[in-house]
């Protein structure tokens, strides 16, 4: 304070104080020092929604839309939120974009360095899965989530594997997963298909491709253009697909 | 804020003065027990409240919750039920008794007694036993099994749920019925100090 | 969350203020009995948090040596954070002391001292500790902030209100007028687990799916596993 503690207020409303500079509204950041504290952020700022994701007899396939949204503003088309990894791992992230972008490049420099180890042996998802897990639960420890959903998939051996960790570093392993709105509207297609037992590659394809359209039509958040990585025994290919949108049935609902 | 904390903290009204109320159902047969004790929070007040109140011959209500509420819904159902029973002529059964108070409490819906009522009883004409709950609103609760109220309602879940069987006898649902409260109530600082079990037959009322 | 924001006047400059709620309730339920010579305990399988399942077959049990099995729920993060510590600290007593394992008494100490360690920002489980020492069964359970107490059956997190009477009846016989005065065998110690789960399982919903039961004997650790209702 330039006043020295004699505070005479303000000259209008809002204004500057005597001796002191206008403070523009919404200028503070998330994380600024005020005279308070530091204020830790509290809330993914740009998200993206649903990661759709499960394992097949000899694979997985991670699925989720490319639209990276700013509260309702659907504000960067054709963003991929699916990744290989290495030749093992495939990981899908939902939430705070920028959080990713920040795990990510850590991931790209660990990868890296292992590879740069020439030795043929390359990290397998749950290492990647377990590390994850301890940063995300370590950075909530410290009041300073990365307000992340992130699923890891991939070949530990000749195993499929899939994970699952959340921003307070909740980790779990599962045949189907889903984050975001996914957890409501997919993961009951998933389950049940999940249920009646293993899938083959093309099971998982299309069960995949189902719940990508009931969240494109159903999330306010989705997209029609989603990208796919499937991983198994035969290597990781990311592909890129469209909702086949039908919107015929909507002259005939009327009421709402 | 401070308000927000001080709710956050504080018991729940329900809560105050401590108790609990279970009915079964068995073969032929109801029964309601209640406990004894009457507090003000952890300070305990008196061991001989009973909370479950004759209603008819056959007709027993149960209530938990705050005591002076307990004591003025008892007082008022009484007067409800002896208009209904002066002007028809007749007694009134246990389903029209708990309609009769879900419709009562909710008549209070924006400013209710803070009382859960258990109802049991066995029908006038047909002797089939009934039994009933009701949250402190009125949403009724009819199972065939089992209804339990009261600050150890969860302790009263787990004991019913494993010892409760179907057509249990007289003596049987007695055993069953005095188990669950006494070890419900055990794990309950504000419940206990005694309790009281009615068992409903057709011919008679066991106390 | 208490915090700042529930005493503006206590606003004081310099200190950090959290909106962020680092604690989730993952649900789940506990059960462990000690026996004359074994030790039995159980957890449900369900990893939840509000109204989602997250998954249905979900291992709460962590064998931590031949003789100590570990339940432990409630934040499911800092469970899995607090027992693989704690199997860190079990090898690191392992390199120290020519292999050897660490007793259940010495590991019961030690998760009470960790967990005491994060007083001021607890772990949020509930722990109960299930093994044999000296060919004896016994059980330890532990409060968020690592108080310890020996017990003969214990039940914890979200059905612990409705288990621990059901144990108390059964285990402790207690309110029975005639005691019948024969010793509990593994066999009736897993039946009573079992049907105590599935009580739990009628009226809670964060506990289901399955269960999965360990008995810690003088010949080690069985795993059991009864399936539960899914809904």
């Amino acid at each position: 304070m330039a006043n020295h503690g004699v505070n005479i207020g303000p000259f209008w409303k809002d204004g500057p104080s005597a001796g002191s500079f206008y403070n523009f509204p919404g200028n503070s950041t998330n994380q600024s020092a005020n005279d308070y504290g530091k204020q830790a952020s509290t809330g993914p700022i740009t998200t993206g929604t649903s990661i759709v994701a499960v394992k097949y007899d000899r694979g997985v396939i991670i699925a989720g839309d490319m639209l990276v949204s700013y509260g309702s503003l659907a504000r960067y088309h054709n963003v991929d939120r699916v990744f290989q990894i290495n030749e093992n791992i495939i990981l899908g992230i939902t939430g705070d974009y920028a959080d990713f972008q920040f795990i990510k490049q850590v991931i790209d420099e660990t990868i890296l360095a292992d590879f740069s180890m020439d030795d043929k042996i390359a990290m397998k998802p749950k290492d990647l899965y377990t590390w994850l897990t301890r940063v995300l639960y370590n950075r909530r420890s410290r009041f300073n989530p990365l307000w992340l959903d992130m699923v890891v998939g991939g070949m530990q051996y000749d195993e499929p594997f899939l994970g699952h960790i959340n921003f307070r570093g909740r980790a779990y392993t599962s045949d189907v997963i889903s984050t975001g709105f996914g957890t409501h509207l997919a993961l009951p297609i998933l389950r049940e298909r999940s249920e009646k037992g293993t899938m083959s590659e093309a099971d998982a394809q299309e069960v995949v491709k189902k719940s990508m359209e009931v969240l494109f039509y159903r999330d306010c958040r989705g997209y029609p253009r989603y990208s796919q990585a499937n991983i198994n025994d035969q290597g990781c290919t990311v592909t890129k697909h469209d909702v086949q949108q039908n919107w015929d049935v909507a002259y005939l609902i009327k009421g709402y | 804020m401070m308000q927000n904390f001080i709710e956050m903290i504080q018991m729940s009204i329900l809560a105050y003065n401590g108790g609990c109320v279970i009915a079964m159902t068995g073969k032929d047969c109801v029964a309601i027990a209640t406990d004894h004790r009457f507090g003000i929070q952890a300070q305990t007040i008196a061991t001989n409240f009973e909370k479950v109140f004759p209603v008819g011959k056959h007709m027993y209500l149960g209530l938990a919750g705050l005591q002076t509420d307990i004591l003025t819904v008892f007082k008022r159902l009484e007067f409800r039920k002896n208009l209904y029973e002066i002007r028809e002529n007749r007694t009134m059964q246990p389903e029209r008794y708990a309609s009769m108070l879900s419709k009562f409490l909710y008549e209070h819906r924006f400013g209710p007694y803070f009382i859960e009522p258990v109802i049991a009883g066995l029908d006038p004409k047909d002797f089939k036993p009934f039994i009933c709950s009701m949250d402190l609103i009125g949403c009724p609760n009819q199972p065939k099994d089992f209804v339990v109220v009261g600050t150890c309602e969860e302790q009263l879940y787990g004991m019913c749920e494993t010892l409760w069987r179907e057509n249990l006898e007289p003596d049987d649902l007695f055993e069953t019925i005095s188990q669950a409260m006494l070890n419900a109530f055990d794990r309950d600082a504000i419940s206990g100090w005694g309790a009281t079990v009615y068992i409903i037959e057709k011919d008679k009322v066991t106390e | 969350m208490i915090g700042v924001n529930q005493f503006p006047e206590y606003k004081v400059p310099g200190a950090v203020q959290h909106q962020f709620n680092p604690y989730e309730n993952n649900g789940g339920s506990i059960v462990a009995i000690a026996g004359d010579d074994f030790a039995v305990i159980g957890a449900d399988t369900r990893l939840s948090a509000g109204y989602n399942i997250f998954s249905r077959d979900h291992s709460k049990l962590f064998t931590m040596t031949s003789k100590a099995v570990l339940a432990s729920c409630g934040n499911w993060g800092d469970s899995d954070t607090l027992s693989s510590f704690l199997k860190y600290k079990v090898q690191q007593y392992a390199d120290a002391h020519e292999n050897r394992e660490i007793s259940l008494n010495a590991l019961a100490q030690l998760m009470s001292t960790m967990m005491y360690g994060r007083r001021f920002f607890p772990y949020y489980v509930s722990n109960i500790l299930a093994g044999t020492y000296e060919g004896k069964g016994y059980v330890y359970s532990y409060d968020p902030i690592g108080h310890c107490e020996r017990h003969t059956y214990r039940a914890g997190g979200s059905s612990a209100a409705l288990l621990q009477p059901i144990l108390d009846n059964q285990i402790g016989l207690k309110n029975m007028e005639q005691k019948p005065n024969v010793p509990l065998t593994v066999d009736r110690a897993v039946d009573l687990v079992t049907d105590a789960f599935i009580s739990a399982a009628e009226r809670d919903i964060y506990t289901g799916d399955g269960v999965n039961i360990s008995i810690i004997t003088n010949n080690g650790v069985e795993n059991r596993r009864v399936q539960l209702r899914k809904d």
